[in-house]
């Protein structure tokens, strides 16, 4: 038994949610997005770093680069801009 | 996921069927979940898509075999492999992330 069920939910949601988004139903996507983050939060689990790079942390919207989400590479820092005007950034390597 | 874990686990995405209700009118609903509340799923079938209360329902979900991932589960849940867990919709009243922890028994059939 590798992963909990907190952990398996959050991964599946994270899957159902990026499906959503490319079929684009965004909102439904950004409902699976919101609950994964819910299911974390309540069992105090860290969310995966392909989640937290993926889904923006203003809008929970789920981010597909080149269709709700704009990348950028700057001098140190890739720069993601979701539709709704929110930056995040992380550094490269 | 298994089937001693599907009440706790994500029913999003799942295949379900509603095989019997108070409700005459709910059963036969069938396709895939998309979205839960406390009280309800939304169920996308055929003809558009159902919100059907748990509490009134009990519901056959399809299982893809072992521990696939989402689209090779859905992918394998229209197989041969796929297994069939009932489960009384009482079990299933809850908040969606609530749900996952409930630490009574699972006395799914």
């Amino acid at each position: 038994m590798a992963a909990s069920i907190p952990e398996e939910r959050v991964e599946r949601l994270h899957d159902l949610a990026r499906e959503a988004a490319r079929e684009g139903a965004d909102d439904r996507a950004r409902s699976y997005v919101r609950r994964a983050r819910r299911v974390a939060e309540r069992h105090r689990l860290g969310l995966p770093t392909r989640f937290k790079r993926f889904t923006c942390d203003d809008c929970d919207a789920y981010l597909v680069p080149g269709r709700n989400a704009r990348v950028r590479t700057q001098d140190g820092a890739v720069v993601v801009t979701c539709d709704c005007g929110t930056h995040a950034r992380y550094p490269y390597d | 996921m298994h089937p001693t874990t599907l009440p706790r686990h994500e029913l999003a995405g799942l295949h379900v069927e509603v095989v019997e209700s108070r409700n005459a009118d709910l059963v036969g609903i069938a396709g895939d979940v998309v979205d839960e509340t406390m009280q309800t799923l939304v169920v996308a079938g055929a003809s558009g898509s159902k919100q059907v209360p748990k509490a009134a329902a009990t519901f056959r979900f399809r299982l893809g075999g072992g521990e696939a991932q989402c689209a090779s589960e859905r992918a394998s849940g229209r197989g041969p492999r796929a297994e069939r867990v009932i489960v009384d919709g009482e079990r299933l009243v809850a908040r969606p992330a609530r749900r996952t922890e409930t630490t009574t028994p699972n006395k799914w059939r």
